[in-house]
């Protein structure tokens, strides 16, 4: 068994700096100066279930995206994680793109660049989080997929798989061609080694414009956006707050009738946990 | 000579690095220079990356890049960890003598373990009676019957206690001056007689283990010995200039870098009469000092790491990397320590080891008056 | 009664395993504010599929006027094909204007597909929707972490739909409307068509331990600070001392210093309110903050005095998040 094995990734800027992402008042733009752009985290976990798969089954892996040009350098990490391919979809009329306008082109990108008998994503991207890409995509497809997938088996042409939700989850057979959405959970993203990084640049990284896929230019970018976006406010999370001080036995005096004001009776908790009512 | 530049491939593999570090390496530093541990488990894990095994050629399992690369894994470690950098600075010391000396079947029999980091590798030369006089070495080789017994004692020996594979330089004749003639033996450390002496409590680079080495009547066999007989001290001289210093000097510019990173972090968070600390002139100062550190160390160290690459000579140009990082290392350990006031004396801050960790680097590969001397040696010679 | 050609806010409500998840009736709440926004009113009506769902009668309760049930053997599990493609031969038929589903794993899955095959937009884990002066349902969604709020609109396409996170919107209150009429849809004719290329086997419930998060009037969340496995006992015993639940952040999921994932509180995890809420070694990093910002009372202790959890605190302590932690336990046990 071979299989052509596709992963959607995307480009995000790195989640640890969006406390300092600002909103520029007048223009009403995003500020994100300076705020490096990485892999969105749970897609490396995608990419991981990809190489796992090939290599218990053979075949190959590609990883697409739909970004700006400087993404190249973002698929060629991948190609060094292990990935056999890459395909960078970039042209500016995929620009303004929701996640229908999305999902539409990277299916346009996905049929173009072969035939794929598993698709992988991640459950959501750090930046938009709408998680809504994955199950879109599958749609324009039209192939099975499930969401948030904390663990899977392929079993010749179909899909042993596990959906994780609130305090359970669902066990589902599925047919190939299908996509997955996996979570953070399901595995831990290799190392790129050293060896990886060499074998990286001579690996098929392809450029795809609109002009090369088959598409439908009124379903892409901003014009195939059925949602579009209004204001944009950062909420102010600011608090009028006291600050206790002291040695550590009396902060927590301090605490302790802190926690009184608010109501908690600390006494009576203090008898059941001793047992001695 | 153009300047050096790093590759795409480069940029990209010290990120690879930098990500493994993160992980596996910055967050137990401080505890194993508390606990005086080298962590000896990350050299499998290390090898699977590609670092243990960086300049040994893929058929002897190696990643088959260079010294510019070696250079990088060591800066990156050396960044949250001196300690554990001296020590894969010094397996590559170890393996470079066997795989630019090596037979064939030496290398065979020892690269592809050491570069999987499946064995660690060691180099004693240095003994109690000096170590920059190796001329001078007290530890003897006897052929007698078809076989060498080697006696001595080594000290001062980086992975003395850990290391798998040890190399040794042993006095095994004298030439026709009476000058003494060494010979350098690959010895297995399971070898009867040989052993790991006393450990060293050391002030700095506690992620790796210094001590004593013993051979005591250690029999070998001559497949043992380490290119020709007698003609063993290019073979211990290249390696101590060549990947030694070159390491040392990669070490300190993980920790030139680190005392910035540090420093700018420490500046920008802790707020003194309503503003941040990075406002005040006197400390904007301090980081600028250790920013042009970092910058000038980087360069000496990573042009004469790409000399090597290119064959050139290389030796003198290390000495100067290596005096340099290494001094400078120390002055912006100091200095950073001085931008965070009392802080910077707490341990839970990583500043004070990384003082430490600098003073320490000095010995290692020859001080800072050794390379002075060779280097103005150099000079007068008019290179 | 039907709602053929009134539109409609649908709210799809959420059955797992015959039971109703509470974030159906926090949307049925919304539900009637948006109705009163709406320059002309248009009924409220809960959709539910399964084999079938006990309390019916609570959709009613919380603003339900209508309720349409989809029951039907092959509908006892989630499964996406299926749900879907009832949902699609509802919306095609009965045409309302805005549909509402809670952003649940559930419902995270089934509106983005939904909103595909109806080519809609779907307005993604909204923490609130609103009416405005055009009419159209503005929905505000975060972004960055929470960090941005911005508002999505949906004028052109229909219906308009959002998935809301639950919790954002506050506990739910019965309201005092009659009894809804209970519609039942046959999906038969849409069973029919289905390829078979997902099936669901099994549903799994994992058991509880301790005070769910969400119903929790004391929270005690730790973070990365906590420092190790051994310390993060304390945050677990005073929990248990204090009656509350226990949160993380991701770090701590990371580390799996707790056993589930359930227990992250922040943007991608749960959005709690308790009165009061106790942050040990939490920086306080926006999709951390924007998981507990309508807490009543917020204590944190952080050993870094700029750490931007203190900002969105009532008490700040800078300290050791485990000095502090073991002094309070030992000073409550007496």
């Amino acid at each position: 068994m071979s299989l052509n094995i596709t992963v959607c990734i995307k480009p995000v800027p790195d989640p640890d700096y969006y406390d300092k992402i600002t909103i520029d008042p007048v223009k009403k733009t995003i500020t994100r100066a300076g705020i490096p752009t990485i892999i969105n985290p749970v897609d490396k976990n995608a990419v991981e279930a990809a190489l796992q798969v090939k290599e218990k089954l053979g075949g190959k892996v590609v990883v697409i995206t739909m970004a700006p040009p400087n993404a190249e350098e973002n698929l060629r990490e991948l190609l060094a994680m292990g990935a056999d391919e890459a395909v960078l979809l970039t042209d500016r009329a995929f620009a303004g793109a929701d996640t229908l306008a999305t999902s539409y082109a990277l299916a346009a990108g996905l049929k173009k660049s072969g035939p794929f008998d598993l698709v992988f994503t991640g459950t959501e991207s750090a930046d938009g989080a709408t998680s809504q890409v994955p199950a879109q995509l599958a749609e324009w497809l039209d192939i099975p997929h499930l969401w948030n997938v904390q663990e899977f088996e392929v079993e010749d042409h179909t899909l042993k798989a596990k959906m994780s939700m609130e305090n359970g989850y669902i066990n589902y057979l599925v047919q190939m061609p299908a996509l997955l959405a996996v979570k953070r959970s399901i595995n831990k993203p290799r190392y790129t080694t050293v060896m990886g990084v060499m074998k990286a640049k001579k690996k098929p990284l392809t450029v795809l414009t609109a002009a090369d896929l088959d598409v439908e230019p009124e379903r892409l970018g901003l014009q195939g956006s059925p949602t579009k976006a209004g204001d944009i406010f950062t909420p102010s999370l600011a608090r009028k707050g006291q600050q206790l001080t002291g040695e550590t036995e009396e902060i927590v005096e301090q605490l302790i009738q802190v926690l009184r004001g608010a109501g908690l009776n600390l006494e009576s908790l203090n008898v059941n946990e001793a047992g001695r009512e | 000579m153009g300047f050096f530049q790093f590759t795409e491939e480069q940029e990209m593999l010290r990120k690879a690095v930098r990500e493994f570090v993160e992980a596996e390496i910055a967050p137990h530093a401080a505890e194993w220079d508390e606990k005086h541990y080298c962590p000896v488990e990350l050299f499998p894990k290390m090898g699977e990356m590609g670092i243990t095994g960086i300049f040994v050629p893929e058929e002897y399992g190696g990643a088959g890049l260079g010294h510019v690369e070696r250079a990088i894994c060591l800066e990156e470690i050396s960044r949250y960890s001196a300690g554990l950098g001296i020590a894969l600075m010094t397996h590559h010391l170890g393996i470079a003598p066997i795989l630019y000396f090596g037979t064939d079947e030496q290398k065979q029999k020892y690269l592809p373990d050491l570069a999987a980091g499946k064995k660690i590798c060691g180099l004693s030369v240095t003994e109690p009676g000096g170590g920059s006089d190796f001329m001078g070495l007290k530890a003897t080789g006897e052929f007698k019957d078809g076989q060498w017994v080697i006696n001595g004692r080594k000290c001062f020996i980086t992975n003395a206690s850990v290391a798998d594979v040890d190399i040794w330089a042993v006095v095994t004749g004298q030439d026709e001056k009476g000058r003494a003639l060494m010979t350098v033996f690959i010895i297995d450390k399971d070898t009867p007689g040989h052993a790991p002496g006393r450990e060293e409590n050391k002030i700095g680079l506690n992620g790796s283990s210094t001590g004593d080495v013993i051979c005591n009547d250690v029999v070998l066999g001559e497949e043992a010995v380490l290119g020709e007989v007698n003609k063993g001290a290019k073979i211990a001289l290249s390696a101590i200039q060549e990947i030694g210093r070159a390491g040392m000097a990669a070490i300190s510019v993980g920790i030139l870098r680190g005392c910035l990173e540090e420093g700018v972090k420490f500046s920008n968070e802790r707020i003194l009469y309503g503003k941040p600390l990075n406002r005040l002139q006197a400390i904007q100062f301090i980081i600028a000092e250790n920013r042009v550190a970092y910058e000038a160390a980087k360069l000496l160290t990573y042009h004469a790491a790409s000399l090597k690459d290119a064959g050139k000579p290389c030796a003198n140009e290390f000495s100067m990397a290596k005096l340099f990082a290494t001094e400078a290392a120390i002055e912006a350990a100091k200095k950073t320590i001085d931008l965070m006031g009392g802080y910077g004396c707490i341990n839970e801050y990583p500043v004070g080891r990384f003082l430490r960790d600098a003073i320490a680097t000095i010995p290692a590969g020859g001080t800072s008056h050794i390379q002075k001397i060779i280097i103005a040696g150099n000079a007068i010679r008019g290179n | 009664m039907t709602t053929n050609g009134a539109g409609g806010i649908w709210v799809v409500a959420e059955q797992v395993a015959g039971r109703i998840n509470s974030v159906s009736y926090e949307l049925l709440n919304k539900a009637q504010q948006l109705k009163n926004q709406l320059q002309k009113p248009e009924p409220v009506v809960a959709v539910i599929l399964g084999k079938g769902a006990e309390g019916l009668e609570q959709l009613s309760n919380y603003g339900a006027e209508e309720i349409i049930t989809v029951f039907a053997e092959e509908l006892e599990i989630y499964q996406n094909d299926l749900y879907v493609a009832v949902l699609q031969a509802l919306i095609e038929e009965k045409k309302p204007s805005i549909v509402l589903i809670g952003a649940t794993a559930i419902g995270q899955d089934l509106a983005p597909m939904l909103g595909a095959r109806l080519k809609t937009g779907v307005a993604a884990h909204c923490v609130d929707v609103r009416i405005n002066e055009n009419n159209q349902m503005v929905a505000v969604v975060p972004a960055f972490g929470g960090k941005v709020l911005g508002d999505i609109l949906c004028p052109n396409t229909s219906p308009q739909m959002a998935t809301l996170k639950p919790g954002v919107l506050g506990k739910p209150v019965p309201l005092e409307k009659p009894a809804a009429v209970v519609t039942a849809f046959d999906p038969s004719a849409v069973l029919q068509e289905d390829q078979g290329r997902i099936k669901a086997l099994e549903i799994v419930r994992e058991e509880q331990t301790g005070v769910p998060l969400e119903e929790a009037e004391v929270i005690v969340a730790g973070g990365w600070g906590i420092g190790s496995r051994e310390n993060w006992d304390l945050v677990e015993e005073l929990a248990r001392l204090l009656g509350g639940a226990v949160g993380c952040t991701r770090p701590v999921v990371d580390e799996q210093w707790v056993q589930s994932e359930q227990q992250m509180i922040g943007t991608s995890g749960k959005s709690v309110r308790p009165k009061v809420y106790l942050a040990f070694g939490i920086s306080g990093a926006t999709h951390h903050l924007c998981g507990m910002k309508d807490s009543g009372l917020v204590i944190s202790v952080n050993k870094d005095a700029t750490a931007p959890i203190f900002e969105a605190s009532d008490v700040r302590i800078v300290g050791d998040a485990r000095t502090i932690l073991t002094a309070l336990i030992k000073r409550i046990k007496g």
